[in-house]
């Protein structure tokens, strides 16, 4: 008596694809349509919107300040995430898991909640801009609310946890007795992060970089906040096009290009993973 | 920027070291850096929670450190607050089981199955963590407007829709947890269950279903928590007095600020802690991580 696992796949696999497809499908469509106002839409297939965008500077403006916001948040989880996370797969002791919980604990709280800790801690009256004035660093408070360092800032919020999570993966896969054999035979601790432990991660941190960029790109949540309605990246215009402007077909042309872009990311992403694999540089 | 091997400063026959005592200058650097980042995560938890002990006068309602330690806006916070929190909470139980429904025997059947192009049907099940949380949030809406004007039911705006779209991003954490168990999983467990007599449903009930229970608890969570802090799906699906608590800070956030809203959200911070105490206690903290949130 075998079990039927492939009939047990049939309604998930049916409800999953239909949410999907129905979605995708209906929201693409409308992209093409034309906007007639108070949210009615027109019936013909027409490029107006995807001609606007790719006309309009505001437009590519938004979708060139959202790949660099992307960018740089990027980089920054790298730069701040692979220690922390070189640091937990190292230790030996239990504060990998204490330190460990403090990542998933900062990750498992709505980004909006930790926003209004950044409003209060970026306040005129706040802790940092009174520390910093304090010191003698700045005369005047400073803040990141409303700025494209706000929204690097947000980003980074929504990216740093994913980041030490996924690269504390990576590190795992490289052996320690790698490194201690570089230590045997002599190699300074700089000689050993430079030959064995950079090179030996860069395919796993390049694939986990298109992975955290492709967050950045589609984050909402703390863009909008952080940019407090100064500062446009694709995903906040969206919305704003959508429930302010009630214009669904361009609302559908932003989300079809934020859409598009991410896939592309993903593909890029897929394919490294598979030329890395059969050159047998990943571990998995 | 010094960084440091930990396991190399304290290597005994690490090599180019001077005699004797030797400050680590960078190890305390590595782990100096490392610390910025936990500032960073935590530093605004610990603010919120603070300034929501803070009573103030009218002018200086929002301060950290607290100086005027009391739990007035605890008193304070509004019903909208409490009713958004009740949503949020049934929104987000209901999707979590529902996506444990849906996702675990998705997950049996694409580990066990022998279909051809498996990789396209778990890359389908994958999909809703690739597509962008508010392209979701627009494709949802319009679905259910069309939806609307063909059936004449609007979805949009009720729990219902809003669970839809929920179930849809909570599917594949439930797909990917359960999956990576399964992979791993005994089959001979089972072969030695029904050898003793047990029948199929026994079998799964009493085998299969405790074996996998750690993939299903961590799936769960992650599809919990997701729901429980959207905002870019929410915010398209909810109504006018009928949000979520996310939505509901990010347009309080927009409009005037009461510091009762820090009470609220240090509730939900304690709540959240609570939730993955729980958690760690009943699977571990190393399954939670193992079974492959990131997927």
């Amino acid at each position: 008596m075998k079990a039927r696992w492939d009939l047990i796949l049939i309604p998930s696999f049916v409800l999953s694809f239909m949410l999907m497809a129905a979605s995708q499908i209906i929201f693409l469509r409308a992209s093409f349509y034309k906007d007639l106002g108070l949210g009615r839409q027109g019936e013909d297939i027409v490029f107006t919107n995807y001609g606007r965008f790719f006309t309009d500077e505001f437009y590519l403006d938004v979708l060139w300040l959202t790949i660099q916001v992307s960018f740089l948040a990027m980089l920054f989880t790298l730069v701040f995430g692979f220690p922390v996370a070189y640091m937990i797969a190292r230790l030996r002791s239990r504060w990998a898991m204490i330190l460990l919980a403090g990542i998933v604990i900062s990750t498992f709280i709505t980004i909006v909640i930790k926003v209004f800790g950044i409003y209060i801690m970026f306040s005129a009256s706040g802790i940092v801009n009174q520390t910093l004035m304090g010191l003698g660093i700045l005369d005047r408070p400073w803040t990141v609310i409303g700025n494209d360092a706000g929204v690097v800032v947000g980003l980074m919020h929504f990216t740093l946890g994913f980041g030490v999570l996924v690269l504390y993966s990576v590190v795992q896969t490289i052996p320690r007795s790698l490194e201690e054999a570089a230590q045997i035979h002599g190699s300074s601790r700089w000689r050993v992060w430079a030959r064995v432990i950079v090179p030996l991660s860069l395919p796993g941190v390049t694939v986990s970089a298109l992975m955290i960029f492709n967050m950045c790109m589609g984050a909402f949540t703390s863009a909008a906040l952080l940019g407090g309605g100064r500062v446009f990246t694709l995903p906040v215009l969206i919305q704003r096009v959508v429930i302010m402007e009630v214009k669904y077909s361009m609302g559908g042309t932003l989300a079809a290009v934020l859409l598009i872009s991410v896939l592309l990311i993903n593909l890029l992403s897929i394919y490294l993973m598979t030329r890395m694999r059969k050159q047998r540089l990943v571990i998995t | 920027m010094t960084i440091s091997t930990p396991a190399a400063t304290s290597a005994p026959n690490g090599a180019r070291r001077r005699p004797g005592f030797h400050f680590p200058t960078g190890k305390v650097s590595f782990y100096g850096f490392c610390s910025l980042s936990y500032i960073f995560l935590l530093s605004p938890l610990v603010v919120v929670v603070g300034a929501s002990l803070h009573r103030g006068t009218r002018y200086t309602v929002v301060k950290f450190p607290p100086e005027d330690l009391s739990l007035y806006w605890y008193t304070q916070i509004p019903d909208a607050h409490w009713e958004a929190l009740t949503l949020s909470f049934g929104l987000a139980f209901m999707a979590s089981m529902l996506a444990c429904v849906v996702g675990i025997p998705a997950a049996l059947g694409l580990v066990r199955s022998n279909i051809p192009l498996k990789g396209l049907f778990s890359s389908i099940f994958r999909a809703p963590l690739q597509i962008p949380s508010i392209v979701t949030g627009v494709a949802f809406l319009q679905m259910y407007y069309l939806f609307g004007d063909l059936t004449g039911l609007y979805v949009n705006g009720t729990f219902a829709g809003l669970l839809l779209g929920h179930l849809f991003v909570g599917i594949p954490y439930v797909v990917g947890t359960v999956g990576a168990v399964l992979q791993r999983f005994d089959t001979r467990l089972e072969e030695a269950a029904q050898s003793l007599g047990a029948g199929r449903i026994t079998t799964f009930r009493r085998v299969t279903l405790p074996v996998i229970m750690p993939g299903v608890y961590a799936g769960g969570l992650y599809a919990f928590m997701v729901s429980f802090g959207d905002v870019p799906i929410s915010i398209f699906l909810s109504a006018p007095g009928f949000v979520t608590f996310p939505v509901e800070l990010f347009y309080g956030m927009e409009n005037d600020f009461n510091p009762s809203v820090l009470a609220s959200s240090t509730l939900v911070i304690l709540f959240s802690l609570g939730l993955l105490l729980l958690m760690q206690r009943i699977v571990g903290l190393e399954n939670l991580l193992r079974s492959g949130g990131g997927s």
